[in-house]
């Protein structure tokens, strides 16, 4: 693969640098104070985030808002709003504008989800959103499959992050596909492209970024961890190596055993001979 | 007239609005935190509430933040 990303960098969304490659969600962790602790010990600096309704009697949601907007105070941080739940263009279309009243961000994470089994993104709705989107000025980051044709088609229409899918969300199945994600890594060499959905160990994020991806986003795999705390380290440290490793460049693979100590003058060496 | 808010429906007055909906369902704590309508599924921006006229059956969603992936 040739190396197309120059030492040093930072994350690209949109023109907006960032100095870390992982973004997390803010969902499933059993706590939100254990959700702050875990999200500052990833070093994250992109927060992903939702919007539900709430009966009058419900204050839960406002508490976990005050702690993610802490956060992105904390960490001179970033919110990405999602559009989770919408399965149409049109839906997906209002929650985007409804979350850009609030949080005062064009940036979305736009999901149109197509099937309620394995929450599969509808290809069709999501390239019509998207459109929509783009048209009124929003930066949309599209989660998608690994389907090398949408997502060409997605950064054809401007999309300048897009944001495969490695598994269906919530499975921790890991990179199901690692021969398409490698083929849209090579066929869009000028995207950002972020992984996401279906990661559930930190080696699976650091193949990724080991393919030349741009960045990682998860959640549950933290959030569902044992210690969300010590797994968004570990997560953030697989980053980093998997993306230094594929700057310094993997070596080629070869069909044959190669010895790696030197065998000439080798003591013994065929004596029996 | 009746309406609905996130799927309640609660009753308003003969000329109302998106704003004077939202003083009828929000407690006066909701009031005061983040949220956006959507009226009818598309978006109705806080500046319009007060223009944005209501008709018998309509739906309103209002939403707030709350944690994502």
């Amino acid at each position: 693969m040739t190396m197309s990303k120059p030492m040093n960098t930072t994350l690209n969304i949109y023109d907006q640098h960032v100095d870390s490659r992982l973004l997390i969600g803010s969902a499933l962790y059993p706590s939100p104070e254990i959700m702050k602790q875990a999200i500052l010990a990833s070093g994250s600096k992109i927060v992903t985030l939702s919007l539900k309704r709430q009966n009058p009697a419900e204050q839960a949601g406002a508490k976990i808002w005050q702690y993610i907007q802490e956060i992105v105070k904390e960490t001179d941080g970033f919110l990405l709003p999602n559009t989770a739940g919408c399965k149409t263009a049109k839906e997906a279309v209002t929650l985007a504008k409804m979350s850009r009243e609030i949080f005062q961000t064009d940036w979305i994470k736009l999901e149109v989800i197509g099937d309620d089994y394995n929450l599969q993104p509808d290809p069709i709705e999501l390239l019509n959103a998207t459109e929509q989107l783009l048209n009124d000025g929003f930066k949309v980051l599209p989660y998608c499959t690994d389907d090398l044709v949408i997502c060409q088609r997605l950064y054809d229409l401007g999309c300048q992050v897009i944001m495969p899918w490695a598994s269906p969300i919530g499975t921790g199945k890991g990179l199901m596909n690692p021969y398409n994600l490698e083929t849209i890594r090579l066929r869009l060499p000028e995207a950002t492209l972020i992984l996401d959905a279906g990661i559930g160990k930190p080696s699976d994020a650091c193949l990724a970024m080991e393919m030349g991806y741009d960045a990682v986003l998860l959640n549950s795999a933290i959030a569902l961890a044992d210690n969300p705390v010590m797994m968004a380290k570990a997560f953030s440290q697989a980053i980093v190596a998997g993306e230094q490793g594929y700057i310094a460049g993997v070596m080629q693979q070869r069909q044959t055993a190669h010895p790696s100590t030197p065998t000439l003058d080798t003591p013994f060496w065929h004596q029996n001979l | 007239m009746n309406v609905f808010i996130n799927g309640q429906q609660i009753s308003v007055g003969s000329e109302p609005t998106v704003l004077l909906a939202l003083q009828h369902f929000l407690s006066t704590e909701q009031q005061k935190q983040s949220f956006a309508v959507a009226l009818n599924g598309s978006f109705v921006g806080k500046t319009d509430y007060q223009q944005t006229s209501l008709n018998q059956g309509d739906s309103i969603d209002v939403l707030f933040p709350i944690q994502g992936g």
